[in-house]
């Protein structure tokens, strides 16, 4: 049956063909028995729950309240991602070993790949575009501060500016300072302040 | 090394920004539901077998290329996830988990159905 069905002007009506044409195919992959009810759900559950930024966000709130926490997770990323309650997989048995570096008064990190695109996404979910660029990959290591001035973070001059190279074996990222105003806060409060960007290294934690 | 297909199947699609979905936040976005369905969908019957999920991504590559090459390159009516539904079933009638013009019979049925009831 062709698609000129009574009431449809493609370009206009656009949205509501789409909506009902992928409803259409859910329901005749499910009359053909190749998909149930569940199959979306159980790979979106996927990114939605396994595989996210908010994992790396509850590392980070629990570093804060945590010194010693902070400093295994410092000292073995993958050991540490093993102590909260996360997904198997999380700690390193796809071969990706993770290790996180900390900001400090003193230094700033910031994490690149300038061979390809290794992230350490377990823990920071999927990359942002602009990771992958080959002019990002190569400014951030020739002009670091100007790469994060145009992110919007201004670096003193006293302050160290560290670029971590990401590659097969070992994926960085960034242990984020703790924001002034934020004594009270419990660790999901802390969780919900933390940006992919800022366990990069390319923005601040704002409160 | 990649254990898990999800996981495999969404960055192979991070290699340059027009073949790379919508993401906000190192999450994927959808702006509407059938997003979701269509996303999964693809994903789930590459990881069933029906077709191998290199095979998706140069069909979801060639229907881009396509708009590109008809449209203006600033044409508003860009969608991203529209290219991902016409590729998923062109994908789905050459592999034949469906018959060409099923899809349609399907939503004809359906509209009727809709349309009977009000």
């Amino acid at each position: 049956m062709p698609s000129n069905y009574p009431g449809f002007k493609y370009e206009a009506n656009r949205e509501a063909v789409s909506a009902a044409k992928v409803k259409a195919l859910e329901s005749l992959l499910i009359e053909k028995g190749i998909i149930t009810s569940n199959t979306v759900d159980n790979i979106l559950g996927y990114f939605e729950t396994e595989m996210g930024p908010f994992n790396g966000a509850k590392l980070v709130a629990r570093a804060w309240v945590d010194p010693d926490f902070k400093a295994r997770l410092l000292a073995d990323c993958n050991a540490a991602c093993e102590e909260l309650d996360f997904p198997q997989g999380m700690s390193g048995a796809e071969g990706e070993h993770m290790r996180i570096v900390e900001n400090t008064p003193e230094v700033h990190n910031i994490i690149v790949c300038t061979l390809c695109s290794c992230y350490p996404w377990p823990t920071l979910g999927l990359p942002p575009y602009w990771f992958k660029d080959p002019t990002f990959r190569a400014r951030v290591v020739r002009e670091p501060r100007k790469v994060l001035s145009e992110f919007g973070v201004e670096i003193d001059d006293s302050v160290e500016v560290r670029v971590w190279d990401s590659s097969a074996q070992i994926r960085w990222w960034v242990l984020p300072m703790r924001p002034e105003g934020t004594d009270g806060m419990g660790e999901a409060e802390l969780a919900a302040l933390l940006t992919p960007e800022a366990m990069m290294g390319v923005a601040t934690v704002k409160v | 090394m990649f254990t898990k297909f999800e996981h495999f199947a969404a960055t192979s699609l991070m290699g340059n920004p027009t073949e790379a979905p919508p993401r906000k936040d190192g999450h994927l976005h959808f702006d509407r539901d059938w997003e979701k369905m269509a996303f999964g969908v693809a994903i789930a019957l590459s990881k069933q077998g029906y077709y191998e999920w290199e095979d998706f991504r140069q069909t979801l590559m060639a229907t881009i290329k396509e708009w590109e090459t008809t449209h203006d390159l600033n044409d508003p009516n860009w969608d991203y996830y529209q290219c991902w539904l016409t590729a998923l079933e062109t994908l789905l009638i050459k592999s034949g988990v469906i018959a060409a013009g099923e899809l349609e019979t399907q939503l004809a049925q359906l509209l009727h159905c809709k349309s009977s009831e009000l």
